[in-house]
């Protein structure tokens, strides 16, 4: 149990990995708040708090924190995996998207880290949700790219204005089976061979599953990552250590 | 296409390009001496016949410590001087590594490593009595990343622009700078090899050549640019850098076929 007697909150955990993520701490004994737009989904655990809180929105992660002081008195453990995206280049992109993206992925973890990384215990651990795709462009995402670097970068400025006080890292995930990536390829030409061809090109052999997420976040929330701060750490099964290129595909 | 304007900034500078009589070597001899430098290619293969009364030529085995001595005693004897020095000699192997014997992985870095250390070493001296310098390595965008079956020549490049960093540490103080440039795929007799072995070559040219965003090849002549631009004065205060110029492959994540 390594994260026994900890709270953590991690947004955005309905579903996915945060749902992932939860899970893992809650089984670490960890008490596990998390949150979302929506109302708690009806198969949720008891034994998780969940709290109505769109991130991007300050005034309700101000209530978020309020509702954690007054349950908890402090946090010991944020994971800011909430997040969206939008597949459109820039030219597509409108107002709303911007909104709508930036709002969750970029405002929404500075609301959540400026509002309560001040009541974290001293020695806490800040996760942020990185991407691959925040080092180098996924095509046809560009403000989702964007947002991603804008993750990158936080991180590091947390880990070096608030150490010791906290760490603070970024997990950057690569093709993860998600309801995100099950629409990434529904706009394939042939989902079929798209799956097939983006398969062949993970030097593991397969996708990557909520939980192997879950268990990088679950290291960094624990004592075993101590010294760790202000670094992104890829887990994508070799994705991007190969070349674009791989002509041993075509 | 623009006829491209020689400015003669290289004017009156002495360079040595190793590897000079291969594809991109060729490249930047070739436009070093419209740029009126004074230019030696240094290479183990014989002088092509493109560059016939332009440049130099000196017959060098970069993996030997008696013929880097020779080639900057016979610049020094020549020219009095060294100004710019180009490690563009390499070669690639393409293997896994269990497929790589350790005779070819020597090789390997005998040519792609030692040759740039030895060149370096015996080349610095005369660059100091200058005053001043640009060394410009080889590394890869395989330095970064991989290409599968590559993997002896990947280390190579990777351990290049390490070197190229330490280099540019230890020398700066005496104003001789050091850069790599990191090529993706160039038009070169090294890339035909590299496709020789596979099926339909046409179709994988084609494929291959879709997945860069610029949707072409590099040219020697892309590369020759950039090295000319980092061994004249407008790049003063350029050192250290790895310069990745591959057509904006490497800026992207794989390309799944969507």
């Amino acid at each position: 149990m390594q994260l026994s007697g900890k709270v953590a909150l991690v947004t955005g955990g309905r579903q996915g990995i945060g749902a992932a993520i939860v899970e893992r701490f809650v089984q670490e004994g960890a008490t596990v708040i998390t949150c979302g737009r929506g109302e708690r989904p009806a198969d949720m655990a008891v034994n998780i708090d969940w709290v109505q809180t769109d991130v991007s929105c300050s005034k309700q992660v101000a209530e978020l924190k309020n509702w954690i002081l007054s349950n908890y008195g402090s946090l010991d453990i944020l994971v800011n995996n909430a997040g969206v995206q939008i597949e459109k280049t820039i030219v597509d992109t409108t107002d709303d998207d911007w909104e709508m993206l930036m709002g969750a992925n970029a405002r929404g973890i500075f609301n959540t880290i400026r509002s309560l990384l001040p009541m974290m215990s001293m020695g806490g651990s800040i996760i942020n949700m990185g991407s691959v795709s925040g080092v180098n462009a996924d095509p046809g995402l560009a403000l989702y790219n964007a947002s991603k670097a804008f993750v990158h970068g936080l991180t590091r400025s947390v880990a070096v204005d608030h150490g010791p006080k906290v760490r603070c890292n970024a997990i950057c995930p690569g093709w993860i089976m998600t309801a995100m990536a099950d629409s990434a390829f529904a706009v394939a030409k042939d989902e079929v061979a798209a799956k097939k061809d983006a398969l062949a090109r993970h030097p593991i052999g397969r996708f990557g599953v909520p939980s192997d997420i879950a268990n990088m976040a679950l290291w960094l929330a624990s004592e075993e990552s101590r010294f760790v701060t202000g670094q992104m750490f890829t887990v994508d099964g070799g994705l991007t250590a190969a070349s674009p290129l791989n002509p041993g595909l075509f | 296409m623009v006829e491209k304007q020689f400015t003669g900034h290289l004017k009156g500078r002495v360079a040595v390009v190793t590897g000079g009589c291969g594809g991109i070597g060729q490249a930047i001899c070739s436009r070093f001496h419209s740029e009126g430098a004074h230019v030696i290619a240094a290479d183990i293969a014989s002088l092509p016949a493109s560059l016939k009364g332009l440049v130099r030529y000196f017959k060098h085995d970069v993996t030997s410590e008696q013929s880097a001595q020779d080639l900057m005693t016979f610049v020094g004897q020549e020219f009095g001087q060294l100004d710019v020095l180009v490690n563009a000699a390499g070669i690639e192997i393409e293997k896994t590594i269990e497929e790589t014997t350790l005779d070819e992985w020597q090789r390997i870095f005998a040519i792609n490593v030692t040759g740039t250390f030895l060149t370096s070493k015996y080349g610095v001296p005369l660059m100091r009595k200058n005053g001043a310098g640009s060394i410009i390595n080889f590394g890869s965008y395989d330095g970064f990343i991989a290409d599968p079956g590559l993997a002896a020549y990947c280390a190579t490049k990777g351990a290049v622009h390490a070197l190229t960093k330490a280099m540019a540490c230890d020398y700066g103080k005496e104003n001789i700078r050091v850069n790599a440039i990191c090529p993706g795929y160039v038009a070169t007799p090294m890339l035909e090899s590299f496709f020789g072995d596979s099926g339909d070559i046409e179709s994988l040219k084609q494929e291959v050549r879709d997945i860069h965003p610029l949707r072409r090849y590099g040219t020697p002549d892309d590369m020759a640019n950039l090295v000319n631009w980092l061994a004249g004065d407008e790049a003063r205060y350029a050192s250290g850098a790895l310069w990745v110029l591959d057509g904006g492959l490497s800026a992207q994540v794989q390309q799944m076929r969507l």
